[in-house]
């Protein structure tokens, strides 16, 4: 191992685990001994992180309050320090940390706050759409092709499955309106994310357009989706349902374009 | 390798933060001669960040910033890293791109500090070749960026200055000399910061930074989140001195104010120097 190495391996250490070696490297002077000058770095690591996930996870801040949160994002520096060069992406996984590791309370409405959070960023900052379908466009299909029609969807969307009502708890706390009750759903609610123009956007999904849209962005055509509906809507309406819901995903500016088998 | 015969002088520019977005789109100020980009911050595939940015250089010069290049650091370099920076080069068309003399983390971690690097010839050899391999994967020369310090290491083996001049030239690089950076190391470090800029070639030194920084009584610790102080502004007038035409902008980073304000520093910074680009 190099010298140069070794001591970059120290100087971290000691930003990481507090190890003191690195003292013995830095020079003292009378305004600042080695430690206090050390102790800036130390201190500028866990701040500067710290404020890092506040900015991602602003709800989560708001939710558990400063005092709590710096507690919880303290340990998870320690158990998931940055790895990747740019720093949007440290708070990547916190979920996963509240998941499996966090052991206050609320762990699991926490872990799904975290998680919508994280979407919300994902959703910000992925990729443009140039052109989108217009539901002229869909005018213009003829209804004999319907059957074979398949969808393609902007990356600009997501959905997540959520046991607790935690959009609506964090749209509260990012408008510093009323929070609602904290509530729990039995089973866990589709919840879609996407952004139109530079705007995020979400709503939840009933089941049934839950499934659709899933299959319908794994490939499935037309006439699969309506097959499958068949479990929740009847024979007679199961089209109309589903170009329905192809006409909201339209107009929401949800596909890019159609591809027909 | 791409090698301008001359020094190239874009004025005077700002770092382009999200919270002056709006108001350069709308205004379009015509006293802010070009814009530094961070270039971390549009190393993403879509949304509001690159919609700004592509809008605002149809109208403003740019060059490009980073802090995660990790020069100094013993790791291999990182060409992942290096393929993002050269696609978002070939995005924006910078007059150039520049990252500091430092390392940010070893063993695949990230400090996401600017970490400082001993002064020794193990160092300059170390940082010179990885600069000159950057250069080559990226098809120019870059500016590497002193930076603000709080501490130095024992077996550091010459002046800030000397160590800088040396990878410089090592190297075939460019220089960004950060005035603020330079005043808060000679605080921290007890120098004369006039001898520092004394001992940097002046052929190489093709931008400033100018920032404000925060004294917590022991040290000096660089924030940019304060106006720049009077004698930051007078060593800037060194600067301008001994280095003459010099593209200079303002970094603002914390505590940010509306633009205006930091417009009124740019206008200072034209104040100081321009008399010296006459002469």
């Amino acid at each position: 191992m190099s010298h140069l190495r070794d001591l970059q391996l120290r100087f971290q250490d000691y930003l990481i685990e507090g190890t003191e070696d690195i003292e013995q490297d830095i020079i003292s002077t009378e305004n600042a001994i080695a430690e206090h000058r050390l102790g800036t770095y130390y201190n500028a690591y866990r701040i500067r992180l710290i404020d890092c996930l506040a900015v991602d996870y602003s709800a989560l801040e708001k939710y558990l309050q400063r005092e709590a949160f710096e507690n919880m994002a303290l340990d998870y520096l320690k158990h998931f320090p940055s790895s990747h060069p740019s720093v949007r992406w440290f708070g990547e996984n916190l979920p996963t940390y509240l998941r499996d590791i966090y052991r206050g309370k609320e762990a699991e409405f926490l872990e799904e706050l975290a998680r919508y959070e994280w979407a919300q960023t994902t959703v910000f900052d992925a990729a443009d759409s140039a052109q989108l379908l217009q539901l002229e466009d869909m005018a213009a299909v003829p209804a004999d092709a319907w059957p074979g029609l398949s969808f393609k969807f902007k990356p600009a969307l997501l959905w997540l499955d959520l046991f607790w009502n935690v959009p609506l708890i964090e749209d509260a706390l990012d408008s510093g309106s009323g929070v609602p009750q904290k509530q729990r759903d039995d089973f866990p609610r589709r919840w879609m994310l996407w952004r139109r123009e530079l705007k995020i956007q979400w709503r939840s999904l009933e089941v049934h357009e839950a499934w659709a849209i899933e299959q319908a962005a794994s490939g499935a055509n037309f006439a699969t989706i309506c097959e499958g509906l068949l479990e929740w809507i009847d024979e007679q309406q199961v089209a109309m349902v589903a170009a329905g819901f192809v006409k909201q995903w339209v107009t929401d500016q949800l596909v890019l374009n159609l591809d027909n088998d | 390798m791409t090698q301008p015969s001359e020094k190239p002088f874009l004025g005077f520019g700002l770092g382009l933060r999200a919270e002056h977005y709006q108001d350069i789109l709308e205004r379009r100020p015509k006293n802010i001669d070009w814009l530094e980009v961070l270039s971390e911050n549009y190393m993403i595939d879509g949304g509001k960040p690159l919609y700004f940015l592509d809008a605002i250089r149809q109208d403003y010069p740019m060059v490009m910033h980073g802090v995660s290049m990790s020069l100094g650091t013993t790791d291999e370099i990182d060409y992942e890293y290096l393929k993002q920076l050269k696609a978002l080069i070939e995005r924006i068309e910078p007059r150039w791109f520049s990252d500091h003399l430092c390392w940010t983390g070893v063993d695949h971690k990230n400090m996401h500090d600017l970490l400082p690097l001993p002064y020794t010839e193990e160092a300059i050899n170390h940082v010179a070749e990885r600069i000159s391999r950057v250069q080559d994967f990226l098809g120019q020369q870059m500016l590497i960026e002193n930076l603000s310090s709080y501490i130095t290491y024992c077996e550091d083996a010459m002046p800030e200055w000397e160590f800088l001049a040396a990878i410089a030239d090592k190297a075939d690089c460019y220089l960004l000399l950060d005035v603020n950076n330079i005043y808060v190391s000679s605080y921290n470090h007890h120098y004369d910061p006039v001898e520092y800029l004394a001992g940097v070639p002046v052929d190489r030194v093709w931008q400033h930074h100018l920032a404000g920084h925060t004294n917590d009584g022991n040290l000096i610790i660089d924030t940019h989140d304060q106006d720049i102080i009077d004698p930051v502004w007078a060593l800037y007038e060194e600067t301008a001195k001994r280095f003459g035409p010099v593209s200079t902008m303002i970094e603002r980073d914390g505590n940010i104010p509306g633009l205006d304000q930091v417009l009124a520093e740019l206008d200072q910074a034209r104040r100081i120097a321009e008399p010296y680009y006459q002469a």
